[in-house]
């Protein structure tokens, strides 16, 4: 009978710990987004590099189980696996790292060819202030709205480097919110792109880009490195290492090493960084009123950086000589979504112009928007941290 | 205004004004180091040889 007895309560208390026991609407609905993220990266292709590691990371982050038992299973649990490579994100460690490699396969010619389209670049930063204004006005702490208006410069590392300083605890929001509309860019922008251009600027086509010298090339990062390190050396850790993997790239001598910074090295952080984002995103700490209101404000800064950039181009045009006219096509990509943001612009392009490739001239704003957004980045810490 | 917002729109403004300052002297750094290192195409070796020697050729009596 005794036996029975404790057979009862030893299965008792194996029930406690499953995830059935312990299972809240909140984990199913976070497991559905994390189903609904690989469906999206595997039948539609949008960002899969990202959204398979999130989506799992979801999956795996919200796994219920008996919180209370110190399992040290979480990611929120001190000292389990998932919390020491989740210090990669809190610490920010992994940002730069993934600069390092975007660095060594950016090609910064089209901007160096035609330096006026780096202005686009940072027209295209209002995306950022305008959030931060709008998250303040809806009653976030200036430090959250300036981890918030981050999600606006369409770049995922740096607005997780950014939350990781400003707002920890708005990190998974803020994280999943950037790469979801990262994700989403060939669907939000375009709408905005037709809207706000008449079908003639569509049309317009511009003059191919000179050709750019090797040492060009070289110098580019090194003065890239020298002015962020005088002018804001808070967004010393992104632009220090975007430009130091861009001199790998670029030196023509550190072949080796600028193949790593490209291959491996950003395929693993970029690995450890989606996975840990997902599972940061735990139903009891991140289902909140909270992370409904960044996931807004985060799409509207996607749209005000969108339009940023396509007036601005407007704008731009009105001063500029007829043959130097640029389609204002190209201003979407501004936004530092590289290169996707780049591919609508030739897409949209040929609808109109089948013969007009604008993919080469939208390269300029979309790495200078990588720039901008790091700048903008190091501005906000500058003040608010 | 509260003062909040206005700290607000001051810290907007200058973020902007501090980016497109920033993109505007790489721009004119871009600018300077075309103008002090044009591209100039180089030469195959076996063409410029050919061109010396025709010159070379046309300039003898």
């Amino acid at each position: 009978m005794n036996t029975l007895i404790s057979l009862t309560d030893n299965l008792r208390t194996f029930w406690s710990y499953t995830g059935f026991y312990n299972a809240e609407p909140g984990h199913l609905i976070m497991i559905l987004v994390g189903l609904v993220f690989i469906y999206l990266a595997i039948s539609k292709e949008y960002e899969p590099l990202l959204l398979i590691p999130i989506g799992f990371g979801i999956l795996v982050g919200n796994i219920p189980f008996n919180e209370a038992a110190n399992l040290q299973v979480g990611i929120y649990e001190e000292g389990s696996v998932f919390n020491i490579l989740y210090q990669g994100v809190v610490r920010g460690w992994y940002p730069p790292l993934i600069f390092l490699g975007i660095g060594a396969m950016t090609d910064f010619s089209a901007l160096i060819a035609n330096p006026k389209l780096i202005l686009i670049g940072a027209a295209a930063q209002f995306g950022i202030f305008g959030a931060y204004i709008i998250a303040l006005q809806m009653g976030f702490a200036p430090n959250e709205s300036g981890a918030i208006g981050i999600i606006g410069g369409a770049d995922g590392p740096t607005a997780i480097f950014t939350t990781s300083k400003l707002a920890p605890h708005l990190l998974g929001a803020v994280a999943i919110s950037a790469y979801s509309y990262m994700a989403l860019v060939p669907v939000i922008q375009p709408p905005f792109m037709r809207l706000l251009t008449t079908k003639k600027e569509r049309v317009i086509r511009m003059k191919t880009p000179r050709v750019v010298s090797q040492t060009e090339k070289i110098l580019f990062p090194v003065m890239g490195l020298l002015l962020t390190a005088f002018l804001v050396p808070s967004g010393l850790p992104l632009l220090g290492m975007l430009f130091f993997g861009n001199l790998l790239k670029e030196s023509g001598v550190t072949r080796r090493l600028a193949e790593t910074a490209r291959g491996p090295l950003i395929d693993t952080v970029t690995i450890l960084l989606g996975f840990t984002v997902g599972a940061s995103t735990q139903a009891t700490t991140f289902l909140r009123v909270e992370s409904v209101k960044v996931f807004a404000i985060g799409a509207l800064s996607f749209v005000i950086a969108t339009c940023a950039g396509l007036l601005f181009v407007k704008i731009l045009n009105l001063l500029l000589p007829k043959e130097k006219k640029i389609n204002p096509l190209i201003g979407n990509a501004g936004v530092s979504a590289v290169p996707d943001a780049a591919r609508i612009s030739q897409s949209i392009g040929l609808e109109y112009d089948p013969a007009n490739y604008l993919l080469m001239h939208a390269m300029g704003p979309n790495v200078a928007g990588v720039i901008g957004s790091a700048v903008a980045a190091g501005i906000l810490l500058g003040f608010l941290y | 205004m509260t003062p909040i917002f206005e700290k607000t729109l001051l810290i907007a403004t200058i973020g902007m004004a501090g980016i497109f300052l920033f993109m505007a002297v790489f721009y004119l750094l871009i600018r300077a180091l075309d103008k002090l290192m044009p591209f100039q195409e180089k030469k195959p070796a076996e063409k410029w040889s050919e061109e010396t020697a025709t010159e070379k050729e046309e300039e003898e009596p």
